[in-house]
């Protein structure tokens, strides 16, 4: 009996692809001008158009991950909720990793109090790991127990994964012609 | 008292006849046998990227950069107004290896497609009877001597990866035809390390730890960083000096090399031995005002001038390691017999808010570059202070082995090795990275240099206003060496008489492409 039936896989992948195609375009279009400066803006679509195809690429790569770790979750739930809560954590995990980038692109600096609170404990380094391992443990135990557990938060994630999905499929039309893009330029 | 000629002067003089008749024939068959030796001779043309002569303590500058350069050029001729063909790589580069200005070969866009006139005049062709070998570091040289290579000009074109210690030669590889976006693009996706963030959420944090980990015993050497091209293309001078060295000794000769090392272009990564050593300095900035072209609203000067010190420390170690390379060459008997030029295909600023070579402007540390020449068996040092420019290395060369003579080329042989040029000779530099490039020039900077005044014509900027907008100034170079006092106002006369020369050859050079 199969794990997982196609289309099921296929919602997947979209969902995998969502965040990083989004984060992409976002910072591809923030290069946009500085290549644009510093030759033209033909060669501004070009970086945008490589950018896609690595995305599109890191999406297939996070996709097959993701399904080896569908396989980790038991077949006693759903097929449904098990795609769910696979994929809720490639989402949460994508949230981090944004988040962390965030901090440099923001240039964002803890506040002075909150330093001189973590120097003045005795290990300011462990009671760090500490709360960063609380953190991401809340944001990822909480929504996979919720997932697993509450019908009405299924529902919504579901709900919300359909939105996402119908956003994603207008990323892989930019991917296809970002490749049409370079193999233009490559020809 | 007008003394008669005995018989024995007039047998001595019978005597001294046949030899007299002789001589010229003799005379000739000697220099025939110095010009064979002269085509018998190799070159070397040894280049390092974005090397501004400002910041050279040879030419000057205060901050002891390049001991090493002042030992050696005890036996060179050094050139002390020297010019780059263009403010960064692929023009600056174009223009030394054809001996044309970039708006004849047509070299002055990132990546642009070859030109005809370019591959088929060059300093490859040129020594056609020689064992070609050229290697770069840098990408966009790189492109130029790939279209040289495939224009059959080169009998050794080694990539530029034999000399990295990693590579993303993957990229390049795969798509050869648009190398320099695709490797921005990469940098930007995989690379975080640069800026705290990019493109790829995931593989980033896989890639960048396992390319970190081929060099983790380096980074103590390189408190900076390890010096990189494009992020990742990670080298070591010591180890291309090395490589250089005793590959250049194997190879046949005569031989004409051209070697393109990319220090002390950014990122400025010196060696430990060099770090911080002009930390605590007295030297200060010349105050300078901030320019229309400077990037971003608010540069901060203070990093500018931080990023000039890294700079200079990171020019002390290319100083020693071409020390290294020129003592290595010497000592195998190879400088007996070798031309080597010592020269950079453009300069870097650190003034009016900007950093880099990235800009529109030619003033003149992106324009003004290092020149040496050491020419075989010379024991001595000759300083030229004549305006010279990068096109005529190449006549120069050909002049002094003996070649046939470039009839392509905008340049003069270089004195003392021909005539002494005119002081009043008309010297350009062309900066068009936005224009297009096989059409007239409608959106650039050019320079003419001539005597002591140097006009800058900036026009077709949509910064100035777009399609038909101009920039003037005029600066008295002799009297005011920084370029402070625009005298485009006062000096009305000689202001329109330079303009109007370099329109002429501006509407010379379109002429082709109207």
């Amino acid at each position: 009996m199969k794990r997982y039936s196609k289309q099921g896989l296929w919602a997947l992948f979209l969902i995998c692809a969502f965040p990083l195609h989004a984060w992409t375009i976002i910072l591809a279009f923030r290069d946009f001008s500085w290549v644009t400066e510093r030759t033209n803006s033909w060669d501004a679509i070009g970086v945008v158009s490589y950018g896609l195809i690595f995305a599109f690429i890191e999406s297939v790569l996070v996709f097959l991950v993701a399904v080896l770790l569908g396989f980790l979750v038991s077949r006693k739930w759903a097929e449904e909720r098990r795609l769910a809560l696979v994929g809720i954590l490639v989402f949460i995990t994508s949230l981090w990793a944004i988040a962390s980038y965030l901090f440099f692109m923001l240039n964002i600096s803890i506040a002075g109090e909150t330093i001189n609170f973590f120097a003045s404990l005795a290990h300011p380094l462990r009671v760090l790991y500490v709360v960063s391992l609380i953190l991401v443990g809340i944001t990822v135990v909480l929504p996979t127990y919720l997932v697993l557990r509450s019908e009405k938060f299924l529902q919504g994630v579901r709900g919300f994964f359909e939105r996402v999905s119908t956003l994603t499929l207008f990323y892989l039309f930019f991917d296809f012609i970002g490749l049409v893009i370079v193999i233009v330029r490559n020809v | 008292m007008k003394k008669d000629i005995t018989r024995r002067d007039f047998l001595k003089l019978t005597g001294v006849l046949p030899l007299s008749i002789a001589a010229p024939r003799f005379l000739h068959s000697l220099d025939t046998f110095q010009q064979a030796q002269n085509k018998s001779q190799n070159v070397i043309v040894l280049v390092l990227d974005a090397f501004s002569a400002l910041d050279i303590s040879l030419y000057g500058y205060q901050r002891e950069t390049t001991p090493n350069f002042a030992r050696l050029a005890e036996r060179a001729v050094v050139y002390h107004n020297h010019y780059a063909g263009g403010n960064f790589t692929t023009p600056g580069t174009a223009s030394l290896l054809s001996g044309m200005l970039p708006w004849k070969h047509r070299q002055f866009v990132h990546y642009g497609e070859e030109s005809e006139i370019f591959v088929k005049n060059n300093i490859f062709r040129a020594f056609e009877n020689h064992y070609r070998i050229a290697y770069s570091h840098n990408p966009l040289a790189n492109n130029l001597l790939g279209k040289l290579d495939g224009g059959g000009n080169i009998d050794n074109y080694i990539p530029s990866k034999q000399l990295f210690l990693t590579t993303d030669g993957l990229i390049t590889d795969v798509f050869k035809k648009d190398e320099d976006i695709a490797s921005v693009s990469w940098v930007r996706a995989i690379k975080s390390k640069e800026e705290g963030f990019a493109y790829s959420l995931f593989l980033s944090h896989l890639y960048e730890p396992y390319q970190e980990f081929k060099i983790e015993r380096l980074k103590p050497l390189y408190p900076r960083g390890v010096p990189s091209v494009k992020s990742d293309n990670y080298f070591l001078l010591e180890q291309a000096i090395d490589w250089l060295s005793s590959t250049i000794e194997n190879v046949p000769q005569p031989f004409m090399s051209y070697f393109h090392l990319m220090p002390p272009h950014a990122p400025y990564k010196t060696h430990l031995d060099f770090y911080d050593v002009f930390k605590n300095d007295s030297l200060k900035p010349v105050p300078k005002p901030f320019d229309l072209f400077s990037r971003g609203e608010d540069p901060d000067f203070e990093e500018i001038w931080q990023a000039r010190r890294s700079y200079d420390e990171f020019i002390l170690y290319a100083d020693r390691e071409i020390g290294r390379f020129i003592d290595k060459i010497e000592k195998s008997g190879l400088l007996e017999n070798t031309w080597l030029v010592l020269t950079s295909d453009h300069g870097e600023m650190f003034e009016r808010g900007i950093q880099g070579h990235f800009t529109p402007h030619l003033y003149q540390p992106v324009i003004r570059v290092p020149l040496l020449i050491f020419e075989p068996g010379r024991r001595t040092r000759t300083d030229i202070f004549t305006n010279t420019s990068a096109v005529d290395v190449l006549p120069t060369l050909l002049h002094v082995t003996g070649q046939k003579q470039a009839d392509w080329s905008e340049g003069s042989v270089l004195p003392p090795f021909g005539p002494e040029p005119d002081p009043q000779r008309n010297l350009y530099v062309l900066q068009a990275k936005s224009n297009r490039q096989f059409a007239p020039i409608t959106v650039a900077t050019t320079t003419l240099v001539k005597g002591q005044y140097k006009l800058i014509y900036f026009f077709g900027y949509g910064e100035l206003g777009g399609s038909g907008s101009e920039r003037i100034e005029l600066y008295d170079l002799k009297n005011d060496p920084e370029e402070l006092n625009d005298l485009s106002s006062s000096k009305r006369e000689t202001t329109a008489e330079l303009l109007n020369e370099l329109k002429q050859k501006l509407a010379q050079v379109n002429e082709p492409y109207i």
